[in-house]
């Protein structure tokens, strides 16, 4: 038997989907391991070969790739650990980085601070040298200041230089010239250029992804490398795949060589594999919706594609690089319910986390959090929680929603609770509202696949506060990101910058551009081993009308880039920006103006194909636990609930809510609205009965 | 109304509306093409009920937010029962409660099942507004009429169909004609906001929604007195320059307010404000009781909801003819650029009050608007030159000042043009754009970093507006905290003359190669600075924001070569030897 392995390392725990190739499929959860992760991944894979009974090297050597998500970026960011970084940069910009153009966040708020730079002042080296707006050359390149920043930093034990110049995008020569001296002078030095890392126009992007980049470029080097050769002592002869934050995954020299594409490497596992069950059913329109236990994330996926932005941030600093458009807010299981100085109730953003954790986990935790509602509303069972390993405390919740909710209120227990579930809701809404709407998508037209270990209690409501008629939770819900990773296909991304009207765009260098990204990118693919059948290429436009300032990307095909069919090109514009903004300016005749051409190579990989099971029929009264009181929302009222195990649940087993569905990582709060159908994959499918007629279609015996 | 309130629904009204204004603000930026709303974000964006009383709004430069509010209320009136759905009315006219005057702002009344229950509106800094000046800053102004197109309520869309007639006789009388696209972009936005209304109308019901709102009003309110309740009872007063009224050099123009805190009300009296100017240094009632809201809000609770019951127990009286409610028909255009010294003014009242919740003193304004034509494109182009004038705000109990975040009326929602794209969209080259070495109010808690920034003008018969102040009086420190730099600009033209320009000048025909020279100081420090740690002043020394000199004899902290502290030397600095 061969097995692939999907690797998520989270903060808490590291998620491990083991699927065979004979399509059966296993979960693994193990403690992560922040100071070394790629001991906790060791030690998921030794717990597999022991459950198959095999040694590790034996284990090993059936796997034939490992795909691996990991938040040793993210965290080195977010906890300010990164490489000790220099930036060489243009006389007279140098502070660019740490001014971020000026923004404060919270305009009344005279304590909020700027966020540190990962390039401290006196590392930020500017040199003499100059380019014009249209890359033509003002003032040479001064080699003696490269050097002399160069001294500077091996004196100062600089691990990752990163090189930014003014107009680069147009021009890459002095960087480069740059690069080369400082490779020579610092041969072990990570390098960080930012015409290799992001070609494209604007200087504080461009600049803040080149430092990003190089700060975090060291580190992610010595974690594979740690990671790599562990592999290479158990003898594992396999592939090893990194996920970006793209939603592709790439080889470990790739990944190490541009670091800033992992920064959300883990959160992009979930689009993923959302397309991936999506698929199954046909979907190819879907909001994935993950609920851990501090954060909920939310991402778009359009006609099968994950939508991407290039103006992402992690922790208030600027990443453009493309990655999944993730949005992500303080709300999950161990977000804490407070009464504002007006007596409203509030849900989070503060968060009780694992540790003390909810009032109920009986771990010193005081103040409610919305898993102690949970378990007074009767999602939860205290003797099931965790499949059982974990028990919970009723009494402690009750306390502690009394105490801080209830009695400022005014209200009940049971009604104080049901206010702080229906409160997180609204703003879990608010976050898939702003992946949606925002994008000038209506939410209704998109099913929710719901994720994370809390997810499946709240996503009934998130729904309906949505109006979305239609909701996935696949069996695999509390380990969807590691699920998704083996879904995932190899990606490169390239941007060049031409700005121009595109009426006036020189074709001979448009093409010129377009074939230099092409041929990079299937360069990197060929050594990817990617056959030449299984590559895709993507082509897009960020386009504007003249004088705009943000632009809109719009899809072009192979074929209009080869006629030189700009109208065609342009032609794409116009309604899509209607969609996204109202309206459109092709009937009065504003010029569209060109700023970046993008190339997107795929390499299609091998994915586990999961089993289907037999169909079962419709009753599930063999999946039927027992019956337990919960609050059902529309009626503000408890009710007696049936339950049932998730464990048990057939192909074609069908529920009308209200109804709980028990697993061991999480469980499912079907209301009263929804009714829900069992899918061939066990994915369980929760629908209006509007929708009935199409979802049985769809799910099929 | 007999409408049983459901306080969790309260909250859930609450969010809704604020994400409903956030999404109009995402509209408006993505469409808009000058820089000053797309990429300075210049703008608000809010929703009102059918009385015109404020819900939620987006302020992405709170100077224009708390006009359109009384705007509004205004237009309710004035249209009375010809306000029909598929309206749309324009206004900016400063003498019917308008902030100023390029400031124009777009409503769109909401009707469910027939009836009018809302506003949504927005209102964003124009590129061009008519008047005498491109742009629409002139110092030479003294009357209302050279500096702007008036715009008292227009209806410019009626039952839906566009008055194509007033449109054209609108921008028949403005320059630019992106003037009109963004009015376009303005109009998306509202209709944004219209949808998100009437969604949420769908859902809960017109009964429902009224009685949570009112709820919700009084609950803000709740929370506002709370805060009130908390600075002592008193009388207190504060008095502040205003420098220049760009008619008579040196001129000098006192703005007195007296703040009485009674329990859960707060009153600030303008009585004895200096009186209006001959020129365009005056404030209108709007933009002034604007700084004054702004000022106050970063002194509480900054989670309070913006809504008609933050500002229920705060009174502000402005006496008309004064610098700060200019009478009809006055020059008003530079009135927003008052809010940092009327910020001074309260500041200086309330800081020995409430000494943990005032900061030191901002950098004031100084800013210049370029406009020419691009020699590259030939098209014309206006730069509002955010990344020059933003300099430091100050140090509060406990945390230094914010380097390089702006005036205080914008409080770092108005950002730095990109520098890349300032080289596309206008023809001049950045030399420099830095923070200042020294230019911060030393304090134990230093004031924020101001910037200088240096650029050649790239074309011919360019004409340059300064408006703005702090090239007297810099951001002063409060506790013992030293005060900031001052502001300044100058040009050095091609063959190497400088010319010097006032804070409220107008330079015409400045040639290609000019050499554009601006400083925008620092903040005020807060407290004495020799106990600023050492070990922090090392590494501002090392980082170059504060010279070694400073460190020594400012700070009192001696260094090395190689930045460590000098433990003997600074304890004998410091006084402690």
């Amino acid at each position: 038997m061969k097995y692939k392995i999907g690797i998520d390392v989270g903060g808490t725990f590291t998620d491990f989907l083991l699927a065979a190739e004979d399509g059966s499929s296993e979960i693994y959860k193990v403690l992560s391991t922040p100071e070394d992760p790629s001991i906790g991944t060791m030690r998921g894979i030794a717990e597999m070969a022991e459950r198959h009974g095999l040694t590790l090297e034996d284990f090993l050597a059936r796997v034939t790739t490992i795909v691996h998500g990991t938040t040793v970026t993210t965290n080195a960011v977010l906890t300010m650990r990164g490489a000790t970084t220099g930036l060489i940069t243009t006389q007279g910009v140098r502070d660019a980085l740490e001014m971020r153009r000026g923004i404060r966040e919270e305009q009344y708020n005279n304590r909020y601070t700027n966020v540190e730079p990962v390039v401290p002042r006196y590392l930020r080296r500017p040199v003499r040298g100059r380019l014009d707006y249209a890359g033509q050359e003002i003032e040479p390149l001064n080699l003696d200041d490269v050097r002399a920043a160069c001294e500077l930093f091996r004196k100062e034990g600089v691990e990752a230089v990163a090189i930014c110049f003014m107009n680069s995008f147009a021009n890459p020569e002095h960087e480069e010239a740059a690069a080369r001296l400082v490779a020579e002078l610092m041969p072990e030095a990570y390098l960080s250029v930012s015409t290799r890392v992001l070609p494209s126009i604007r200087f504080y992007d461009r600049v803040s992804t080149t430092c990003l980049n190089a700060y975090v470029g060291p580190i992610l080097r010595r974690y594979l490398q740690s990671l790599v050769k562990k592999l290479d002592a158990a003898n594992y002869r396999g592939v090893l795949l990194i996920m970006q934050s793209n939603g592709g995954v790439t080889t470990p020299d790739n990944a190490i060589a541009n670091a800033a594409t992992t920064l959300l490497s883990g959160p992009a596992g979930g689009p993923v594999a959302g397309i991936a069950y999506g698929e199954v059913q046909n979907q190819r329109d879907l909001i994935t919706v993950d609920m851990g236990g501090t954060s909920f994330d939310a991402a778009l996926v359009k006609d099968g594609e994950p939508l991407v932005t290039t103006e992402g941030e992690i922790d208030r600093r600027r990443i453009a690089l493309p990655m999944l458009n993730v949005v992500t807010i303080g709300a999950g299981g161990g977000s804490i319910g407070w009464i504002d100085e007006g007596g409203l109730l509030r849900m989070g953003p503060q968060s009780a986390g694992s540790s003390p954790g909810p009032a109920c986990y009986g771990l010193g935790g005081e103040l409610p959090t919305c898993t102690d509602a949970d378990l007074i509303l009767g999602y939860l069972s205290p003797e099931f929680f965790a499949g059982g390993r974990m028990p919970l405390y009723p009494d402690k919740a009750r306390e502690a929603i009394k105490r801080h909710v209830a009695g400022p209120l005014g209200y009940s227990v049971e009604e104080a609770a049901a206010g702080m579930y229906r409160v997180i809701n609204v703003n879990m809404a608010a976050a898939v509202r702003e992946v949606s709407v925002a994008q000038g998508v209506d939410p209704r037209d998109f099913p929710l696949v719901v994720a994370g270990g809390a997810g499946p209690n709240h996503a009934c409501m998130i729904a309906l506060e949505l109006e979305i008629p239609l909701l996935l939770v696949p069996r695999e819900s509390s380990i969807f990101c590691a699920a998704g990773m083996l879904m995932s296909d190899l990606q490169h991304d390239f941007v060049r910058t031409y700005p121009c009207l595109l009426q006036d765009v020189d074709l001979k260098r448009f093409r010129a551009l377009v074939a230099e990204m092409r041929d990079e990118g299937l360069k990197l693919l060929r050594a990817e081993g990617i056959p030449p059948e299984r590559v895709r290429v993507v082509y897009s436009l960020d386009l504007r009308y003249l004088r705009q300032y943000h632009e809109v990307n719009v899809e072009v095909s192979a074929e209009e880039i080869e006629r030189g069919d700009l109208e065609a090109m342009a032609a794409r514009f116009h309604p899509e920006h209607n969609r996204l903004f109202g309206y459109e300016l092709s009937d009065v005749g504003t010029p569209v103006e060109l700023i970046n051409i993008r190339v997107k190579t795929i390499g299609i990989t091998d994915k586990p194909r999961f089993a289907p099971e037999p169909y079962f029929g419709a009753d599930p009264s063999s999946a039927k636990k027992g019956e337990r009181p919960a609050y059902v929302p529309a009626a503000d009222e408890f009710q007696t609930v049936p339950v049932y195990d998730g464990a048990l649940l057939k192909h074609g087993m069908r529920i009308q809510g209200p109804a709980i569905i028990e697993q061991v990582n999480t469980s499912t709060f079907v209301t009263p609205e929804y009714h829900l159908v069992v899918d061939r994959y066990g994915t369980m499918t929760i629908y209006l009965p509007v929708k009935e007629d199409e979802v049985l279609r769809r799910i099929g015996k | 109304m007999s409408v049983k309130i459901d306080k969790v629904l309260v909250s859930i009204l609450q969010r809704r509306l604020k994400s409903i204004t956030e999404e109009m603000s995402i509209a408006l930026a993505r469409t808009t093409r000058s820089p000053i709303l797309c990429e300075a974000k210049d703008f608000v964006t809010g929703l009102y009920d059918a009385k015109g009383r404020m819900l939620e709004q987006c302020e992405n430069l709170p100077i224009l937010a708390f006009s359109l509010g009384p705007v509004c209320q205004y237009i309710v009136d004035y249209f009375g029962d010809e306000i029909y759905e598929g309206d749309v009315i324009f206004h900016n006219d400063v003498f019917s409660l308008g902030n100023q005057n390029n400031d124009v702002a777009a409503f769109k009344p909401i009707f469910f099942e027939g009836e009018l229950v809302a506003w949504a509106a927005c209102k964003g800094h124009q590129a061009d507004i008519g008047g005498a000046v491109r742009g629409g800053y002139n110092p030479e102004a003294t009357e209302v009429w050279q500096e702007a197109l008036r715009i008292p309520p227009v209806k410019v869309y009626e039952k839906g169909k566009l008055r194509k007639d007033v449109w054209n006789l609108i921008f028949a009388n403005i320059r630019l004609d992106i003037v009109a696209e963004d009015m376009r972009a303005e109009i998306g936005s509202c209709v944004v906001g219209e949808r998100g209304i009437l969604k949420l109308l769908e859902r809960y019901g017109r009964e429902a929604f009224e009685a949570h709102k009112e709820y919700l009003f009084d609950s803000t309110e709740k929370m506002m007195r709370a805060e009130i309740r908390s600075i002592p009872n008193g009388v207190y007063h504060g008095e502040a320059n205003a420098y220049y009224d760009g008619r008579n050099p040196g001129s000098v123009h006192t703005i007195r307010v007296k703040i009485t805190v009674e329990d859960e009300h707060i009153t600030f009296d303008y009585t004895g404000t200096d009186p209006q100017t001959e020129g365009f240094v005056n404030g209108t009632y709007t933009s002034s009781a604007s700084a004054t809201l702004l000022t106050f809000l970063q002194m509480v609770n900054p989670d309070i909801p913006h809504n008609d019951g933050m500002i229920r127990p705060i009174d502000i009286i402005i006496p008309e003819g004064t610098i700060l409610n200019a009478a009809y028909p006055a020059a008003t255009t530079y009135g927003n650029h008052l809010c940092p010294n009327n910020a001074d003014a309260i500041m200086r009242a309330l800081s020995p009050v409430i000494p943990d919740r005032v900061t030191a003193e901002w950098n004031e304004l100084l800013c210049a608007l370029t406009t020419g034509i691009d020699p590259r494109k030939g098209i014309p182009y206006v730069d509002i030159g955010f990344m020059g004038l933003k300099g430091g705000s100050g140090a509060i109990k406990g945390v230094d000042g914010y380097d390089h975040i702006g005036m205080i009326d914008a409080s770092g929602g108005v950002l730095d043009q990109d520098y890349e794209m300032f080289e596309q969209q206008t023809p001049h080259l950045l030399l420099k754009h830095e923070y200042w070495t020294d230019s911060a109010g030393p304090g134990r808690w230093r004031g924020g970093l101001g910037v200088i920034t240096e650029y050649i003008i790239g074309s011919d018969d360019t004409q340059v507006v300064t408006f703005g102040d702090g090239d007297v009086e810099p951001a002063r420190g409060v506790h013992g905290g030293g005060d900031g730099t001052l502001n300044t600009i100058w040009l050095r033209y091609p063959d190497g003359t400088k010319y010097q320009c006032t804070t409220k000048d107008l330079v015409r025909g400045v040639p290609k190669g000019t050499l554009y020279h601006q400083e925008a100081g620092g903040g005020g420090g807060y407290g004495d600075p020799k106990l600023r740690p050492a070990e922090k002043v090392a590494l501002e020394v090392k980082n170059e924001i504060i010279s070694r000199e400073a460190a020594r004899e400012i700070y009192g902290v001696a260094l090395r070569d190689d930045f460590s502290v000098d433990e003997e030397e600074t304890a004998r600095l410091r006084g402690l030897a």
